[in-house]
Order: structure tokens, then C-alpha cells, then sequence
């Protein structure tokens, strides 16, 4: 008998991996505030990942106990005791057990790779920007030969702020201001982390419907939110139109590519509300959003550590 | 004592502005000002190969090159950076991704519209 757990913790994986991510990647008001938003986010990544494991867990181990944890210890133990639960072991509940490892192995294998592999990048794109560019002094960005317009940066231990010779040109001296805020306050508030969980489950799991959406709708929010920070560390009269500013400047002086279509859009989003804010979430909304993602992450949690529902 | 990043970037200076290959001593001497002993501009060559910026041939002694001059890495590393695909979130504070061919405009009249 499937045990009642493993059916709520299947049915709010399923939530999470479709109709939640696709609701929240639609709605208009995570622009408002891109910080509940990402809280949000973060919330329905793990605790997706939470749900899908531990309901193939507690399939599987359903035979060996009423409750995840003693289960998981009688059937930690038969492997040396060789002593099989009174309740029939069938095919469905070995196969929902190598699911449940190969899932947890898998998700856990593409952070820790991708984790790996942009280190490396990181590390060689540091190694040769320190070659290729001598430091400005007083300046804490280095400026890289290229015409193209281009501004970036490496997030890491040593970060490194990179602006284009093309990008210095282009620009007035307030408007690469802004640029500079925002890329500091993407390492600032270490941005890189938050898209991280995203990376991981579009590689593991592409077949996820919303695994494309999710992780593009995290980067963007993510970019919004660095322009929010960069607008208070500006001393500029009209930070917000100076930002835009910039933006379009840069868009402009970047080749159009057809390929990269798809993220287009966010460039138009990023303007509009830099020029005509919208209305701030009411004072409230930001708490709902820490206290909605932690019983996000509370709810899976209670079904796998309480003793089932039978 | 100078750091190694800065007596790599010295020697980097060095062979890319002579456009050939030059051997250890020859670097050496080139260096003079700085004072450097043979074996750490052996310690800097080998870094520098390990990462990739230099090659040596097989003559002896044996002669170190720059793999790619300076521009050609500059560009090499702007290719990837604004290519991006794998390697998204190694630098994934670009500024601005690309611009939709009509994008543009539309952003040029947003900024016109409004005062």
C-alpha cells in the first residue's frame, strides 16, 4: 500500500516542478520586488528537490517502517542482517529506491561539477584578465582592450570587475558609474549563489518543463535587483534615468543576436521600471514572502521526518 | 619582493613585445633591472606554461614564446565572455545580455518618451 506520505510529497513535487514555477516565472509582481521574488525562488528549488527525492524515498522504504527514519535505519540494517520487513518487498519499492539515489546522486553531481567547472573558468579568465590588463590604480575595475561594449564581472573570492575599452568609450563618466554599481552589487550579494540551485536542476533534469523558465526567470530577477542596489549607491541627481541610460547605450553598441532571442525581453523590462517605477509591494509582502518560503521548505520537511499518515 | 602575478605579467611584457622566442637567460638579462635569479624566471616561465600563455621549443636551451599575443587573447577571452552558453554563470554579471534585433529601437524610443 502506498503510504499517504509519499502521495502528498509526490504531489507537491509535481506542484513544484510545473504549475508553481510557472505561475511565479508569469506573474507581474516579482518586478515590484525582485528580493521576495528570489526568496520565493530559492524556496521552490529546494524544496522541489526535497519532495521529488523524498517521496521515491518513502515509497520505497514504505515496507521497512512507519516512519522515514526508522525505516531508513531497519533498512540500513537488513543489508547486514539480511532479515527482509514483514510486509512484502515488491519491484516498485526497489525501483522508487534507485530513483530516489540516482536523482539525489545526479543533483547533487551536477552542483558539485558545476561548481567544479566554472572554478576552473574562473580561475583562467582571472589568470589571463591579470595578464592581458594592467590595473588602473584608484580604479577598482579593469578595463579590457575590445571595442566591443561589454561589462562583467567574476564573482568569486578575488572578484574582478571587467569593463571593455569599447564599453569606457561609449559611455559618459555617470552612466559607467552605474554600470560599476551594478556589477558590484551582483558580487556584493554574491548573485552567483542564487542562480546556482537553478543551474544545477536545468542540467539534471531538462525534461523539466519549467526548468528553463525557472532558472531564466531567477537571472532576471537577479539583474533587477542589482539595479535596485545600484540606484542607492549612486550620487547621481537622476540615478534611475541614468541607469537606463546606460543599459540602452550598451545594448546598442552589442551586436543583435538572433540566437539569444529568447532573453531579450529583459532588457525592455529593466528600462520601463527604471523609468517609470512601479508602485513598491505593500510593506507586508516581503515578510508573507520569507514566511510563504519557509513552510515551503517547513512542509516537506514535517512529511518526511513525522511518522507517516497511514 | 615583487609578487609573482606582477613578474608574470613582467615576462608576459617582455615576450610580447619582442615577438619571438627567448630563452631564459635572455629574459633574464632582458630583466635586468629587476634582479632576478635564472631559476625564478624558470619558476615564471613554467607557471606561465602551466597556464597556458607559453610554449618552448625543443632547441637548447630552450626557447619560450607567447602562444598568443596580447590582443588575441583580449579578444579570445570577449568571444567567451559575450558567447557565453557554458559558461553563463562563470560570469554571469555581464551587464547586459544581447539586445533582440528590434530591441533596441524600442528601448531608444522608451528613453525619448519619457522625460
Amino acid at each position: 500500500m502506498l503510504p499517504l506520505t509519499a502521495v502528498l510529497l509526490g504531489l507537491l513535487a509535481f506542484a513544484l516542478a510545473w504549475p508553481v514555477p510557472a505561475v511565479l516565472a508569469r506573474a507581474r509582481w516579482p518586478r515590484r520586488d525582485p528580493v521576495s521574488a528570489l526568496v520565493l525562488w530559492q524556496a521552490i528549488g529546494l524544496a522541489g528537490g526535497l519532495s521529488m527525492i523524498g517521496a521515491l524515498l518513502v515509497h520505497g522504504l514504505s515496507p521497512w517502517g512507519g516512519s522515514l527514519p526508522a525505516a531508513w535505519w531497519a533498512w540500513a540494517q537488513h543489508w547486514f542482517t539480511g532479515e527482509l520487513p514483514q510486509q512484502p518487498v515488491r519491484g516498485d519499492h526497489w525501483v522508487a529506491q534507485t530513483l530516489a539515489a540516482v536523482l539525489a546522486l545526479e543533483l547533487l553531481g551536477v552542483l558539485v561539477l558545476s561548481l567544479v567547472r566554472t572554478a576552473r573558468t574562473r580561475a583562467r579568465h582571472r589568470a589571463l584578465l591579470e595578464l592581458i590588463v594592467d590595473p588602473v590604480p584608484g580604479v577598482d575595475a579593469r578595463v579590457l582592450e575590445s571595442p566591443v561594449p561589454a561589462a562583467f564581472c567574476i564573482p568569486g573570492a578575488r572578484p574582478l570587475l571587467v569593463l571593455s575599452s569599447g564599453m569606457v568609450a561609449e559611455l559618459a563618466p555617470a552612466e559607467l558609474a552605474a554600470v560599476v554599481a551594478h556589477e558590484r552589487a551582483h558580487l556584493g550579494e554574491r548573485h552567483h549563489l542564487l542562480l546556482l540551485p537553478f543551474v544545477a536542476w536545468r542540467e539534471a533534469l531538462p525534461v523539466l518543463p519549467a526548468a528553463d523558465r525557472t532558472h531564466d526567470a531567477v537571472r532576471d530577477l537577479v539583474e533587477m535587483r542589482a539595479d535596485d542596489v545600484a540606484l542607492r549607491a549612486l550620487a547621481d541627481p537622476a540615478p534611475r534615468r541614468t541607469l537606463a541610460r546606460a543599459i540602452v547605450a550598451a545594448a546598442e553598441g552589442g551586436a543583435p543576436r538572433g540566437a539569444l532571442a529568447v532573453n531579450g525581453g529583459v532588457l525592455t523590462t529593466r528600462v520601463t521600471r527604471l523609468l517609470d517605477p512601479p508602485e513598491p509591494l505593500p510593506r507586508w509582502a516581503r515578510p508573507l514572502a520569507v514566511g510563504a518560503a519557509a513552510a515551503l521548505l517547513l512542509l516537506p520537511t514535517a512529511l518526511l521526518l513525522l511518522p507517516a499518515l497511514v | 619582493m615583487e609578487s609573482l602575478g606582477e613578474l608574470e605579467r613582467a615576462v608576459m611584457d617582455r615576450l610580447w613585445a619582442q615577438g619571438a622566442a627567448l630563452s631564459a637567460a635572455e629574459l633574464r638579462d632582458a630583466l635586468a633591472d629587476r634582479g632576478l635569479a635564472l631559476t625564478t624566471v624558470h619558476t615564471v616561465l613554467s607557471r606561465l606554461e602551466g597556464k597556458g600563455f607559453v610554449q618552448h621549443d625543443d632547441a637548447r636551451p630552450r626557447r619560450f614564446a607567447a602562444v598568443a599575443s596580447r590582443e588575441e587573447h583580449a579578444a579570445g577571452l570577449m568571444h567567451e565572455v559575450l558567447g557565453q552558453a557554458a559558461d553563463r554563470q562563470a560570469v554571469l554579471a555581464r551587464f547586459i545580455g544581447s539586445a533582440t534585433p528590434g530591441e533596441t529601437e524600442m528601448l531608444r524610443a522608451l528613453l525619448a518618451d519619457t522625460p
